[in-house]
């Protein structure tokens, strides 16, 4: 059976997982590949015109896949960690993708808690059962995958550069290269290094979000609050840079929750939609890390807002 | 303690009656207005939705007046909403205002406890007996639930009545009155009053008015300023309208979730749509559309602020429910930029399609 597997949205984030768990089951992999104008054309040209980037090129590259595939991979995940959310559009996402593309091949679209082991393994179990019906198949299967992914290394950071930033924002606009425009190798040439919140320990992010009045119901929210007052605060990176799509509403509340920590500590904002002109966007990096270095030529770092 | 809220549609009725009952004093922000609305997107974040701003105008206006509490509802959906308070305390702080928080949340998210302690600080500063506080509850839930009946029969009957405008008077008359009278049980008598005189205005039974529901958004469609006024619009051209979302009905909603017997109709009507509550009011919004059509409405609008996350959803969806049902379906999206005009044009030609689907288009006077 040939699976569709959509290398868009978290699927940067659980790669492992899904590619293990599809061929230990036996079926034939098609994925849609990294995303490419033609994705994001058709994206655009299906998704509802308000929903944010991400959700369009997702819609392409369901898209590009329709006539290949037997059967389409698109979860519906409801919460990653307890008493959390991810975002209503993720909740949504099976609805948005059947009534806005024709002619779609069966989807997967088995709704997935995954706050608790349980639930994963009821969801796997779900999964795989339309695909063979050797229980024991699947168990290996579920733990093999489950494995690699825990195993799995995932992030950047970067060594032997002397300035350092923090790169924020959900893992589908930091590993998408088509989306932001390579920002990381950008930066790299300009001699900055980057980090991204993987590397950081769990503990350190949880820690810093007690000292909201409100704990952050949405996952993304947390790591990417919790991540970037962290490094501001201790001083380990010399700027965050926030990659964000517009239009974006978890965005719209993390980057003022943020903002609002971090005082003066640089932090540059770079919004990516469809339209986004790569010329603009080169300027603002290079002009970021114009800053930033000269920050650091004076010694007593006096405040960009002076 | 001086308390204030932000407008929700007929909410300022209820709060009015229910803080003078209970003897606290209360500050109602002046009616939602273009001032309240610039206010608000000075000082809020660019991106927000649109009832964050509207709200942050209301609070500043009334801490001009001396409210010095804050009294609005949380959440912990996945909607933006349940992030409003955290973000409005760190935009008011920031203002160097001096006011309280009072957040409303469910009990399952903050304890039952905290939520004892929150309502707490309110009660404290009642000098009433339990007794006459309950009993203030209880009138200032009879006065929410009957002003919102009140203005669901006014816009249903526009359609039928005989004399045009006369519903719309009546409803703007009750309403004014009722903010203005001194105690709850005068603001009862008055409602009861107008809820009379609207039931008897002269209707026209035969005449066959376009019937359009009106979904989405809860904010946008309950507070009208935000809409452009649209059901007054839609009175005006003598169609009848019906809400089903409204603040008696997210009192209901919400005091029936924890036994999962809340709004059983509408859940069943989006089934085959939606099955999943995703934040928001997105099932609700498609549930409705359902129901309207069951309940032979012509059409149906679809109002929600700009990025609403969970709109976007019903959005995508709604097309295929007006396909299947065949009953067209208008979205309107609305911010602090929207012209009035563009937005009357779409409403207008939207109301001659409703018409010219029927077979004859001059049945209007």
């Amino acid at each position: 059976m040939k699976i569709g597997i959509l290398a868009s949205l978290l699927y940067y984030k659980y790669q492992s997982f899904i590619n293990n768990f599809f061929y230990e089951l036996g079926c034939e992999i098609i994925s849609s590949g990294e995303t490419n104008k033609r994705i994001l054309d058709d994206g655009v040209k299906y998704c509802v015109d308000e929903a944010c980037l991400p959700i369009k090129v997702f819609h392409g590259h369901v898209y590009s896949l329709r006539k290949k595939s037997d059967m389409i991979f698109i979860p519906r995940i409801m919460r990653l960690h307890k008493n959390e959310f991810i975002c209503p559009k993720f909740c949504g996402l099976p609805e948005m993708i059947k009534n806005s593309i024709p002619d779609l091949p069966p989807m997967i679209q088995d709704t997935l808690y995954a706050d608790s082991k349980d639930g994963l393994k009821n969801w796997a179990f779900s999964i795989g059962e339309k695909i063979t019906n050797d229980k024991i198949k699947i168990e290996n299967a579920f733990s093999i995958s489950l494995k690699k992914q825990i195993e799995s290394k995932k992030g950047i950071k970067d060594k032997n550069y002397k300035i350092n930033v923090a790169l924020a924002g959900h893992p589908y606009n930091i590993y998408d290269d088509f989306l932001n425009m390579n920002v990381v190798k950008k930066l790299n040439r300009l001699n900055v290094g980057v980090m991204t919140e993987e590397k950081l320990n769990e503990e350190y992010i949880n820690r810093q979000v007690l000292k909201l009045y409100k704990k952050p119901f949405w996952t993304f929210a947390r790591y990417t609050y919790g991540f970037t007052s962290y490094l501001a605060e201790n001083k380990l990176v010399d700027g965050i840079v926030y990659i964000s799509s517009f239009a974006c509403g978890i965005d719209s509340v993390v980057i003022e929750l943020i903002k609002d920590r971090i005082g003066s500590f640089p932090f540059l904002i770079l919004k990516i939609d469809e339209h986004t002109g790569e010329a603009g966007f080169d300027t603002r990096i290079e002009a970021f890390a114009d800053m930033l270095e000269r920050r650091k030529a004076i010694e007593d770092n006096i405040s960009a807002s002076w | 303690m001086k308390i204030t809220f932000p407008h929700l549609g007929n909410v300022c009725f209820a709060a009015k009656a229910l803080f003078n009952e209970l003897g606290i004093e209360c500050v109602v922000p002046p009616p939602n207005n273009k001032e309240a609305l610039e206010i608000g997107t000075l000082y809020s974040p660019e991106e927000i939705c649109l009832p964050f701003k509207i709200m942050i105008g209301n609070y500043i206006k009334s801490i001009e007046e001396g409210a010095d509490t804050i009294i609005i509802t949380g959440s912990c959906g996945p909607c933006r909403f349940g992030e409003y308070c955290e973000l409005q305390m760190n935009i008011l702080k920031k203002l160097n205002k001096k006011v309280d928080f009072i957040v409303m949340d469910v009990p399952s998210d903050i304890g039952i406890k905290e939520m004892f302690s929150r309502i707490g600080k309110i009660s404290h500063s009642s000098s009433k007996s339990k007794k006459e506080k309950i009993k203030a509850l209880y009138k200032a839930l009879k006065i929410i639930n009957m002003i919102d009946d009140i203005e669901a029969d006014a816009h249903y009957i526009a359609g039928y009545e005989k004399n045009t405008g006369e519903a719309k008077r009546f409803l703007n008359k009750c309403k004014r009155d009722a903010i203005n009278s001194k105690s709850a049980d005068e603001m009862i008598n008055i409602l009861t009053e107008y809820k009379r005189k609207i039931n008897s205005v002269e209707i026209d039974k035969q005449k066959k008015p376009l019937k359009i529901a009106i979904i989405g958004e809860i904010y946008t469609i309950i507070e009208p300023f935000s809409n452009f006024y649209i059901e007054d619009k839609l009175m005006d051209y003598g169609v009848s309208t019906k809400r089903t979302l409204s603040p008696s009905w997210w009192v209901k909603n919400t005091a029936l979730s924890p036994l999962r017997i809340n709004s059983l109709d509408i859940k069943k009507a989006s089934k085959e749509y939606l099955p999943l509550c995703i934040g928001g009011h997105a099932r609700e919004c498609i549930g409705e559309a359902v129901i309207a059509k069951n309940e032979g409405f012509d059409g149906a609008i679809q109002i929600f602020p700009m990025g609403c996350m969970p709109e976007i959803v019903s959005k995508a969806i709604l097309p295929t429910v007006s396909k299947d049902l065949n009953m067209p379906i208008m979205s309107l999206i609305v911010d602090e930029m929207t012209g009035e005009a563009g937005y009357l044009t779409r409403i207008e030609a939207f109301i001659d399609l409703l018409e010219r689907r029927r077979k004859s288009v001059l049945f209007r006077s």
